[in-house]
């Protein structure tokens, strides 16, 4: 606890300084640096050292220094397992972001930027650790401002401006269902500590209340479809390193929050767990298919991580199913896998999200289709995405195939442990991990093959500078994170599975070793295999080719002799098929203009995806809030003396109601 | 180590034969003598002899890609037993490994066709990429049911012995299986009526197209892994159909030879007997294939045996 709360005060201590020195611009840029390595090592220490037990103090009580309640933070496996990724992925588009602004020239104070940043990881912390609803809350919608300040750091963009206010309400929104929550679990266990709140027993149909309270409050933070809209307007207009902690971290609080609830309330109905389920297949298959018909690479990349957390929630969603069923080896498998994949995202859809930003820094644009051909000018950054795609679409050598493998294997369990409705479940469940599988792999070899193969498309292509050490570095660290996390898997996972023990009563070792490690060790050897053989096809055609001529030509063109880069397959129409089939459900459009006349001019082919639940849910309802609050515009004439009256006219009221 | 090997001579020996197979029983049904049985070994090998061209627009992909997916292949051919020789590495949950090491070496190949920058082998790898994604899902769903007859996690106990009773009792559920995993089969490897590796319109091609401009040895390389790939789907297929036990070796080893070889007649009699679907259609295959496992899931369900 020493060592988290040494973090937190050096984050803290930073803030003052940085603020003080906000005149000299780069010296407080370097404090910047210098405190948010200290704070995330030290962060990172108490996190491991909680997971392996070298950590033993894991409490800190504070009495009656906030209003009502007490300052009560704890550290449990789950909190330290969110704090690690939390610590990891800071301290990764921190240094990115210091790298990323150094050269801004615009009107903003980058210290204050970079003091939030420090302030958005101390609340982050804060709420990861909370144990009292009230400075869970307090921290909560701290958490949700700081960002806000975060995300509109390009603020003079009239875009950027629109997406942070959708994005401050729709989780004001979410706020609102989780005080509401609290509240009813504070009256109902006579105190505000989770402690407590954890003691008293629920009725079912209650527990079933809170759950349906907590999937709406979180799920917004989450970006759970249909409550996901803040999310892709968000990502794209903020800066990169921010998109980044966006995606990796912030959305994952709202996971952390529903599984906080799950440990304290216990036991749900059987609905809650089908919930989940549906919410998990309906965000992964959406979000996979919306982020395909996406031209834009943030905005891709951010759908995407919609898809990640429908995969997080079906392991989620197979955990309470588990425990529903009394199955308790299917649901800690389950819950292990929501939570290794939480990480495992973490780090990938953050390597992403910063090679993407090198990518956009260099061409200054994020239209895939204008690009191409990149992974000759920009070599690492091309090959930092290649592991950042790979690991995401959860192939074998990276992280992302062992969680997805455990996902998968926590669902097989199921089909041999449960009845034959949850047989039904899973079996449903099974086959939509396997489109979002499939779909996600053409999605990044859509994305990737636009992005870095072929030729370039662009217009005027310019010399593209490839970006230097600084913003390197913490992409070679997530990506080193990725490939360790596929092949030596049995760390990861047993923090993985110490981090879900606050979740179920079975203990970890035993259990692990058997169903899990030595599993993983097998995937490794396979691996291992597959890395002998292809040596040795390269060695033998480094044999081969030495007696063989090499003939380096122009890619034929079936004859035509003015091959130009328009020609090659766009990331549009690479997609366009797979979007075919799946018309309905994201209203696909092709709109195509074709010109006629003896000297055509002005052709144009365009193809979009609409966001379902922005049309049919988001946008009648704002509409009707609007209609309400033009009907009840008259209220405010902004002629003070009626407001005077109101205030008399409900001072009488008041006093008639305690008369009574 | 003795069973790897085992092992790895199979899969690096017998997958040509089966392409030969097709071959021949296509040249019987057209009337001509055709080519010899071991017509794609000497392919392979002249192929492996030869030079290579590469577009300056590739880069490494284009040229290790190829290589990658044989590879990765041969090492999903480690987890899959055939025969009656059990896979030298088994564990519970290699089902996904296996499936997504073939994803890994689609994942590759595709990339390895976008990298040439021509807009006909973009236009196959998108179609792979899309018709995969649809049989993925059905591999899993028949997968699953497998697992969920033979009550084991690993491919070794699924296929060896694991089925063997499930015909006595459920054997309308298999039926149904094995013709879904007949056409995702045909579908995964390229073969009529989903694509023609014959035609002379690169148009209409889904897989070949995508490997237009590769040679030399990377060529030598795709076509044996076409005829690895379609050997361990085959030897799933017929392993199951027979129901093979892990004992009395050599009857249930000559039982697996002859199905593989009538798997290969049966593929070229299809092939012989059908047109390409126009790419359209292709679709409604791979849905029949998916509705196909969903009816065999259903009777499970059902019937309630589990």
């Amino acid at each position: 606890m020493t060592l988290l709360l040494s973090s937190l005060f050096v984050c803290a201590a930073s803030i003052f300084l940085m603020l003080a020195l906000a005149r000299f611009k780069k010296l407080s840029s370097y404090v910047f640096l210098g405190s948010l390595i200290a704070s995330c090592l030290l962060g990172f220490f108490c996190a491991a050292g909680v997971l392996t037990h070298q950590i033993t103090d894991l409490a800190f009580r504070w009495r009656g220094t906030i209003p009502f309640e007490e300052f009560y933070i704890a550290i449990d496996p789950l909190s330290a397992f969110f704090l690690l990724l939390l610590f990891i992925l800071s301290l990764a588009a921190g240094i990115y972001g210091f790298g990323y602004l150094r050269d801004y020239k615009g009107a903003r104070n980058v210290a204050v930027h970079f003091s939030l940043y420090q302030l958005l990881i101390l609340v982050i912390a804060l709420v990861l650790t909370a144990r009292n609803a009230v400075l869970f809350l307090v921290a909560w919608e701290l958490m949700t401002v700081v960002s806000y300040f975060l995300v509109t750091f390009y603020n003079e963009k009239e875009e950027v401006r629109q997406a942070g206010y959708l994005y401050l309400i729709a989780t004001h929104t979410g706020t609102f269902c989780l005080i509401l929550m609290f509240f009813l679990m504070g009256v109902h266990a006579g105190s505000m500590n989770f402690d407590q709140m954890a003691l008293s027993a629920y009725p079912l149909g209650f527990a079933g209340l809170l759950f349906v309270l907590a999937v709406l409050g979180f799920g917004v933070k989450a970006g759970f479809i249909p409550l996901h809209i803040w999310l892709p307007q968000a990502h794209p207009a903020a800066p990169t390193h921010i998109s980044a902690l966006l995606s990796g971290v912030l959305i994952k609080i709202g996971i952390y929050g529903l599984i906080r609830l799950m440990t304290i309330v216990g036991n749900f109905p059987l609905w809650c767990g089908i919930l989940l389920l549906a919410i998990g297949i309906i965000s992964g298959v959406l979000g996979v298919l919306y982020a395909l018909g996406q031209h834009e690479i943030k905005k891709l990349l951010a759908y995407h991580s919609i898809e990640n957390i429908g995969i997080i929630t079906l392991g989620l969603g197979i955990g309470l199913i588990g425990h529903i069923y009394h199955q308790e080896t299917v649901s800690f498998i389950g819950y292990a896998a929501a939570l290794l994949h939480t990480f495992n995202h973490a780090v990938f859809k953050g390597l992403l999200f910063l090679s993407a930003g090198s990518v956009i820094k260099a061409t200054h644009t994020g239209e895939m289709d204008h690009m191409g051909g990149l992974l000759k000018v920009l070599p690492w950054t091309g090959h930092l995405f290649l592991v950042g795609s790979l690991s995401i679409c959860g192939l074998p050598l990276f992280n992302g195939f062992i969680s997805e493998w455990l996902t998968f294997r926590a669902f097989l369990e199921g089909v041999f442990h449960f009845d034959l409705y949850g047989i039904m479940l899973a079996c449903i469940a099974i086959a939509a991990l396997a489109l979002i599988g499939g779909l996600a792999a053409l999605c990044f070899a859509k994305a990737f093959g636009a992005v870095f193969l072929g030729t370039n498309r662009s217009s005027h292509p310019a010399d593209y500078k490839e970006g230097d050490l600084v913003l390197q570095a913490p992409q070679l660290l997530l990506a080193a994170i990725c490939l360790w996390g596929g092949v030596f898997p049995a760390v990861m996972l047993s923090y993985a599975f110490e981090g879900a023990r606050p979740m179920t009563r079975l203990t970890a070792p035993e259990f692990l070793q058997e169903a899990v490690l030595n599993p993983a060790f097998m995937v490794t050897k396979v691996l291992g295999l597959a890395v002998i053989f292809f040596l040795v096809l390269w060695l033998v055609r480094k044999i081969s080719l030495c007696s063989c001529t090499i003939d380096r030509k122009e890619t034929w063109g079936c004859g035509y002799a003015r091959v130009s880069s328009r020609m090659q397959y766009t990331a549009s129409s690479f997609a366009r098929p797979v979007l075919r089939i799946f018309r309905l459900p994201v209203s696909f459009k092709v709109e195509s203009r074709i010109s006629r006349g003896y000297f055509p001019t002005g052709a144009g082919l365009s193809s979009s995806v609409k966001d379902a639940s922005e049309i049919f849910i988001f946008r009648p309802v704002f509409y009707f809030i609007k209609k309400l609050s033009r009907a009840l515009k008259w209220i405010q004439s902004g002629f003070t003396p009626y407001y005077i009256l109101y205030i008399l006219f409900l001072l009488v009221v008041l006093l008639i109601w305690k008369l009574h | 180590m003795s069973s790897l090997i085992l092992h790895l001579g199979i899969l690096l020996a017998f997958p040509p034969l089966l392409l030969g197979v097709i071959t021949k029983t296509k040249a019987f049904f057209a009337g001509r003598r055709g080519a010899p049985l071991c017509q794609p070994y000497y392919d392979i090998f002249k192929l492996m002899r030869k030079g290579s061209v590469y577009s300056v627009t590739s880069n490494w992909i284009f040229r290790l890609g190829p290589l990658i997916s044989t590879a990765v292949i041969l090492a999903a051919g480690i987890v899959l037993p055939i025969a009656v020789f059990k896979a030298p590495v088994q564990f519970g949950g290699d089902i996904i490994l296996f499936i997504y090491l073939l994803g890994l070496a689609r994942f590759f190949m595709v990339l390895a066709a976008l990298d040439t920058g021509s807009s006909f082998e973009g236009m196959g790898a998108c179609r792979e990429a899309t018709f995969s994604c649809l049989s993925e899902i059905t591999i899993f769903l028949n997968l699953t049911i497998l697992a969920l007859l033979s009550r084991g996690l690993s491919l070794s106990g699924i296929f060896l012995g694991g089925l063997a009773s499930s015909w006595m009792q459920v054997g309308p559920v298999l039926i149904l299986v094995a013709a879904s995993f007949f056409l995702v089969l045909l579908s995964e490897n390229s073969r009529i009526p989903v694509d023609d590796p014959e035609t002379h319109l690169e148009l209409t091609m889904i897989h070949e197209v995508m490997v237009l401009d590769h040679s030399g040895m990377e060529l030598g390389c795709i076509l044996y892994t076409q005829a690895l790939k379609l050997f361990l789907f085959g030897s799933m297929l017929v392993s199951m159909v027979l129901g093979l036990m892990p004992r009395n070796v050599w009857g249930q080893g000559l039982y697996f030879i002859l199905g593989i070889l009538g798997l290969g007649v049966v593929i070229g009699v299809v092939e012989s007997a059908m047109a390409r679907l126009r790419l359209n259609r292709v679709l409604y295959l791979l849905y029949s294939a998916l509705i196909f496992s969903i009816f065999a899931l259903i009777v499970i369900l059902v019937r309630g045996h589990v």
